[in-house]
């Protein structure tokens, strides 16, 4: 089955300031679909509500994963269906290993740790330490060999969690995440940003890859330059807290060559083909 | 079963018995009734003095504990200790190991090699018995007797403790142990005398268990001569009705290396002074610390990094997580002589609060009468970051899981320097014990 993910005329705040004015949009499985839009329009706070950030508060409208609403769901659980967020700015956090991190995460979201919850209430006995995880040769082979076709470094496994990474480092980071934790629909924040040409190479390379494996990828940017690397199936423009406008590879090309004051000046006019685009 | 343990009182007819009963030097007899002497001068302390303004002894009295009366059991090799001892040893691979039991040597070995090469590592009495001169000299030099009140009684009624020496140019590639176990309802003074003679180098560890409803005063001196490293890992898990006192300091000669972890797990309430004196030039000093109190702990820990002398660097890391309603206090002072120019100190103390009600008090200082010296220090007390956790559960671990891993992340740095894998297998055991998982 596809997954999908539909956002339906979503509203949402923040200290009571609305960011979100009713954002319409659909994500499925094995698509690309860039979002773009101007600074500060709300795509990170998109990118944020659909992983359940709990500063935001959707105040209408709704989020439904394969027609089910997800907005009940505490962040965990939504990574469990198969969402990942790739954030703009990873978090550092000291102490605590890449590879230790990431076996947590990849057993949680594979439901290692269901099963050994499950086994322990029907044996009445007392876990092993360790059962809830995915067995660590097992893990450890899988990440060398992700490690390897995503061109990260083995080193990255041992390092702190994006503690003391360069930009390119965490975004490669994230990537690699995604690639353990094989979400069905990916949503990347800025994954461009702050590259060099060769990093931007590599993380568009893994996205493409994981997107031939059946992924889809919400691509959230600024800039049509990760474009010219990964090829997106749909464009959507988003201004002022909505998505504007929705059209295939032709509207990125026109965006970059008009900017965003075209949307602005002609916002009212994209309404009226979004009316009849959406008939 | 609880043993019923037959005590006797804390007076000065005790302080008289224990010289009796082990039969000691004039010297030592007269010093230990000059300690009860100050003891008895010295005012308890109150909430007026500073060091006191944030750690009450509100419902301390001396006369709930007792002296052990009776001689505990002894065991010649390791297969015949009991088994939760047996266990505790064998964590780390060791060169020699003591247990003390209420005072008394129940446990002893130490490498053959090193015994030939001259290395004494043993408890105190036995050192007192066959070098006294090395013990009179040492013994009381660092930690002086009328430092605190519960150091004078310390020196009043200590019965026994850890001896290491290290001869001239020896390194101990494996470390010492200590067990200190403590039975319940006692009072029990520790003293730890460890001398590293020039250009040696030791790692001893020192585990204090027990004492239920008791209470421990113990003092702790380490000599560290001319370009010698000792590392002391001193742990403290007495069980958590116990009041834990204690005076540790370390004076660093020459050239000298000297690094002291102090892990705080257990006790009721526990006032911990530690204190480095970087004596002559070239010298390097480290202070690590981790505590995690919980429930009502309180666990009070002073610190004091003193450059007498120019060339010296001192590092202090001490780390809290704090739960329940548990409350910490940091007081530290970096103390740069006049004339002790080119020091390098620094001191930080960070605290994670897991609970509203939870509370770290840290108060760092400096006193600088040089000129030319580098000085930082710095303090932190936050909860967990909630980006942090947002951060991991978006990858799939519950709220829990993603808290428990940031608060291991968080001890991760003083653990990262403590030079013994099984004591880091040991501290990290007690962390993940303490934020939930068994």
């Amino acid at each position: 089955m596809t997954a999908t993910l539909e956002i339906k005329d979503l509203h949402a705040s923040v200290e009571e300031k609305e960011i979100l004015k009713g954002v319409n949009l659909t994500i499925r499985q094995g698509e690309v679909h860039a979002l773009m839009g101007p600074n500060g329009s709300g795509k990170s706070t998109l990118g944020y509500v659909i992983a359940g950030h709990p500063h935001y508060e959707v105040t209408s409208g709704d989020i439904l994963f394969n027609g089910e609403s997800i907005l009940d769901l505490e962040p965990d659980e939504r990574a469990k269906l198969g969402i990942f967020l790739a954030f703009q700015y990873p978090v550092a956090v000291p102490g605590v290993s890449f590879a230790n991190f990431l076996r947590a995460a990849v057993s949680s979201v594979r439901g290692y740790k269901d099963r050994a919850r499950e086994e322990m209430e029907r044996t009445g006995q007392l876990k092993e330490v360790g059962s809830e995880l995915m067995p660590m040769r097992e893990f450890r082979k899988e990440l060398f060999e992700k490690m390897d076709r995503f061109n990260v470094d083995r080193a990255f496994a041992r390092r702190y969690l994006n503690d003391g990474f360069s930009g390119g480092e965490k975004k490669r980071g994230e990537v690699l995440q995604m690639a353990m934790l094989q979400p069905k629909i990916a949503i990347l924040d800025e994954s461009d940003s702050g590259l060099d040409i060769d990093a931007l190479r590599v993380v568009s390379d893994g996205i493409n890859k994981l997107v031939a494996d059946g992924m889809g990828a919400l691509l959230i940017t600024h800039y049509q330059r990760i474009l010219d690397y990964v090829k997106p199936d749909k464009v959507s423009v988003f201004y002022d807290g909505r998505v504007v406008l929705t059209g295939g590879p032709e509207v990125a090309t026109m965006l970059e060559e008009k900017g965003y004051g075209w949307v602005e000046d002609h916002l009212a006019e994209l309404e009226e083909k979004k009316k009849l685009v959406n008939g | 079963m609880t043993k019923t343990m037959i005590a006797t009182p804390i007076s000065v007819a005790a302080v008289k018995a224990i010289s009796d009963r082990y039969d000691e030097p004039e010297w030592l007899r007269q010093r230990r009734l000059a300690a009860w002497e100050t003891f008895e001068a010295t005012p308890w302390p109150t909430y007026k003095e500073e060091t006191w303004r944030r750690t009450r002894l509100t419902g301390f009295n001396l006369a709930d504990f007792g002296l052990p009366v009776e001689t505990p059991e002894t065991f010649s090799s390791r297969d015949a200790l009991p088994e939760h001892l047996q266990t505790e040893l064998d964590k780390v691979d060791s060169a020699g190991a003591l247990i003390l039991q209420d005072g008394a040597l129940i446990y002893g070995e130490l490498d053959a090699d090193l015994a030939r090469k001259g290395v004494r590592f043993t408890d105190l009495r036995t050192a007192l018995a066959e070098d006294e001169e090395l013990v009179r000299v040492h013994l009381g030099a660092l930690v002086a007797t009328d430092e605190n009140k519960f150091a004078s009684l310390h020196y009043a009624l200590w019965r026994n403790g850890a001896f290491l020496y290290v001869p001239r140019g020896v390194a101990a590639e494996k470390p010492f142990q200590v067990l200190v176990v403590q039975g319940p309802g006692l009072a029990n003074f520790h003293h730890s005398l460890f001398i590293g003679e020039e250009n040696s180098e030791a790692v001893v560890i020192e585990d204090f268990m027990g004492s239920q409803q008791g209470m421990s005063d113990s003092v702790a001196e380490s000599y560290v001569k001319q370009a010698a490293r000792l590392h002391y890992l001193r742990l403290q898990n007495l069980d958590e009705t116990a009041w834990n006192f204690a005076t540790q300091r370390a004076s660093v000669a020459r050239d000298g290396l000297y690094r002291q972890l102090q892990a705080s797990w257990g006790s009721k309430l526990s006032k911990v002074w530690i204190d480095l004196e970087m004596e002559e030039p070239g010298g390097h000093g480290e202070l690590l610390g981790l505590y995690f109190p919980q429930d009502h702990q309180h666990l009070d820990h002073h610190t004091n990094q003193n450059h007498k002398t120019p060339r010296c660097t001192s590092d202090l890391l001490f780390k809290g997580a704090l739960d329940d309603h548990a409350r910490s206090v940091y007081q530290g002072m970096i103390r740069v002589h006049h004339g002790a120019q080119k020091t390098d100190a620094y001191q930080k103390n960070d605290n994670l609060l897991l609970s509203d009600h939870a509370r770290a008090d840290s108060v760092p200082g400096l006193e600088i009468e040089a000129d030319d010296v580098r000085c930082t220090h710095g303090a932190t007390s936050a909860k967990v970051p909630e980006e942090y956790v947002f951060y991991l559960m978006a990858r799939g671990l519950d709220r829990k899981t993603a808290q428990r891993m940031i608060v291991q992340g968080f001890f991760e740095e003083v653990i990262n320097r403590v030079p013994v894998p099984g004591v880091r297998a040991k501290l990290e055991a007690e962390i993940a014990h303490r934020v939930g998982i068994e």
